[in-house]
């Protein structure tokens, strides 16, 4: 009952396994391990946003302001010549983003529908424009991060930031722990009120839930998820930088999303290196990638319906 | 002008010039009533008459322009509409209101779970609980689909999602139950199975029903208001009713004749 479907228990023991081994098979091409691993991060964002639009119903377009926060965020608090405890650092953003997200969510959640996509959109330029203007945040050439945090806990470090194929397992461990969390929360008392919300908001008010909660609740959660991709992405490339937070980021997320199957959240894998992978051959190849890349992603959306997750399913299930 | 008959049972909820506005529109006029508990109260009326307003009122789905709604005699008109649902005032909706993708099962668990608590728990799986599925099953099995338990609502009959909308508001263990029009669309033993049903639950809790069968309602109701062009007719017994001339007019002016 965990994972809810074959389909899904197949692609976990097919990617997360050949995930774990590539990196010995790529051990001298440092640049595809890096490659791999800033898409497993974005993967994560994808993820997160997966579960606010896909499981929650809330379609944002400001997704990528906490995004850009996480990156920002750990800018600011950490000492800029001393290494810092990743994972007291992991806990701090975390935190921070999720305040962040209380307050805005409370604003943004009054609203729904078309609405509620405007008005996330309104947040996120403002946080864009906030960054790229201000001359302390370093503008639109952003800012660089010089020490990377070190991960020991109790004494044992298991992994050096500085190190690609370290880093890569560290993201690629982030990654099943998303997954793994979002699954707990589904399957949870919480998630069936989430669920119930999504598929019939009046009958659950009727019931007496207080749905603003819910989401509010489900908006933090996601947000500071998000602000952990952020942070992973500021430490892999050592920068952060306003193009972080724009709504280009939150837009192709969306379309990540939903080419992989949205509210299926493992689908968030599997649209974000399709997407990825599409976009790395195409630009390879030629100059006006953009154009081949957006008919290839209008026909994939319209042949599947439901995403590569939904087509998977209907391959992979036994019918009833 | 109320000629409500006094009874010896508690005024579970009560309306004390209850308006409702739409702009210049009168859907709701200065309506007083009483709904006693372990009563049917049948609410009747031409179409336009503001029975569905009357319901989405004291449901705490709209706000009332003027007016209050009081509950054991605490004044309620105020509160969000969750909180309606949580003081043990249930609602049932004219048109199908279920989760059609989950099972019937799911679907009374959500409304049992809000009573059960737990629903800020993220970790505790939602199928682990015993006691709630004991709880969402009895409430099926009232309404007579305990053996649908595990049919996704979406492949049930009509009237068997409509017993299941029934159910949903019996598993939040509510004192109140505000339906409407249960029977809207139904053939005549689907009917006859809510109309049994409705006389199963008139003793146990108060009902306000509001519906177009009159057959039904002068069956069941123990109470009847009738209702015309937002304002308040009359209330009185069944017999009380159908004997007044003005209820004849009213009916008969709509050329809608009915008695």
């Amino acid at each position: 009952m965990f994972f809810n479907t074959r389909t899904e228990r197949i692609f976990i023991w097919v990617f997360f396994p050949l995930a774990l081994l590539l990196p010995l098979f790529l051990a001298e091409n440092t640049f595809f391990v890096s490659k791999l691993t800033s898409v497993m991060i974005f993967a994560l964002f994808v993820m997160s946003l997966d579960y606010l639009v896909g499981r929650c119903g809330l379609i944002t377009l400001g997704h990528a302001m906490f995004y850009g926060l996480g990156g920002y965020l750990f800018w600011m608090i950490a000492p800029e010549y001393e290494a810092v405890n990743f994972w007291v650092y992991t806990f701090y953003i975390c935190m921070i983003a999720a305040a962040v997200a209380l307050v805005i969510g409370f604003l943004v959640l009054r609203t729904s529908g078309i609405y509620m996509i405007m008005i996330t959109l309104a947040f996120a330029q403002m946080a864009f424009y906030f960054f790229s203007d201000s001359i302390d945040f370093g503008g639109t050439d952003g800012l660089f991060i010089y020490v990377k945090p070190e991960t020991s806990i109790f004494g044992l470090s298991f992994f050096d930031l500085d190190n690609p194929t370290h880093f890569y397992y560290l993201c690629l461990l982030s990654l099943f722990n998303t997954l793994i969390f979002f699954r707990l929360l589904i399957r949870s008392r919480f998630g069936r009120v989430v669920d119930a919300i999504h598929e019939n908001p009046g009958r659950t008010t009727a019931l007496g839930y207080n749905i603003f909660l819910f989401r509010l609740m489900s908006y933090v959660i996601a947000s500071a998820l998000g602000a952990y991709a952020g942070y992973l992405f500021t430490l892999q490339y050592g920068f952060v930088n306003p193009s972080m937070l724009a709504w280009t980021t939150s837009g192709s997320a969306l379309v990540m999303s939903i080419l992989g199957g949205m509210g299926s959240i493992y689908g968030a894998i599997l649209g974000t290196f399709v997407y990825e992978g599409l976009h790395f051959s195409l630009e390879h190849l030629t100059e006006h990638w953009m154009l081949f890349m957006g008919i290839l992603i209008i026909t994939m959306v319209m042949v599947f319906k439901n995403g590569i997750a939904g087509y998977l399913e209907k391959l992979l299930e036994k019918r009833a | 002008m109320n000629t409500q008959v006094s009874l010896d049972v508690q005024v579970m909820l009560e309306t004390q010039g209850l308006c409702k506005y739409w702009g210049g529109l009168k859907a709701l006029d200065d309506i007083s009533l009483q709904f006693h508990d372990k009563q049917l109260h049948g609410i009747v009326g031409p179409n336009g008459a503001g029975k569905s307003t009357l319901l989405n009122l004291l449901c705490g789905h709209y706000k009332p322009t003027h007016g209050r709604i009081l509950h054991k005699d605490e004044p309620i008109e105020a509160i969000k509409p969750w909180a309606f649902a949580r003081r043990g005032i249930g609602r049932s909706f004219q048109k199908t209101n279920i989760y059609p993708d989950a099972t019937c099962l799911e679907n009374c668990c959500v409304a049992v779970q809000r009573r059960m608590g737990g629903s800020f728990n993220f970790l505790r799986s939602r199928y682990s609980q015993k006691v709630l599925d004991e709880i969402a099953t009895d409430a099926l099995e009232k309404v007579g689909l305990g053996g649908r338990r595990n049919e996704v609502a979406a492949h049930i009959s009509y009237g068997e999602q409509r017993q299941l909308e029934i159910a949903m508001v019996l598993a939040t263990a509510p004192e109140v139950l505000l339906l409407d029009e249960p029977m809207a669309g139904m053939g005549h033993e689907e009917s006859q199975l809510i109309i049994e049903l409705l006389k199963k639950l008139r003793r146990e809790y108060c009902i306000v029903l509001v519906e177009h069968d009159m057959d039904a309602v002068f069956e069941l109701s123990d109470q009847l208001t009738v209702m015309v062009d937002g304002q308040h007719l009359t209330t009185g017994t069944v017999d009380q009713v159908r004997d007044d001339p003005r209820v004849k007019e009213a009916y008969l002016g709509q050329g809608d004749e009915v008695f």
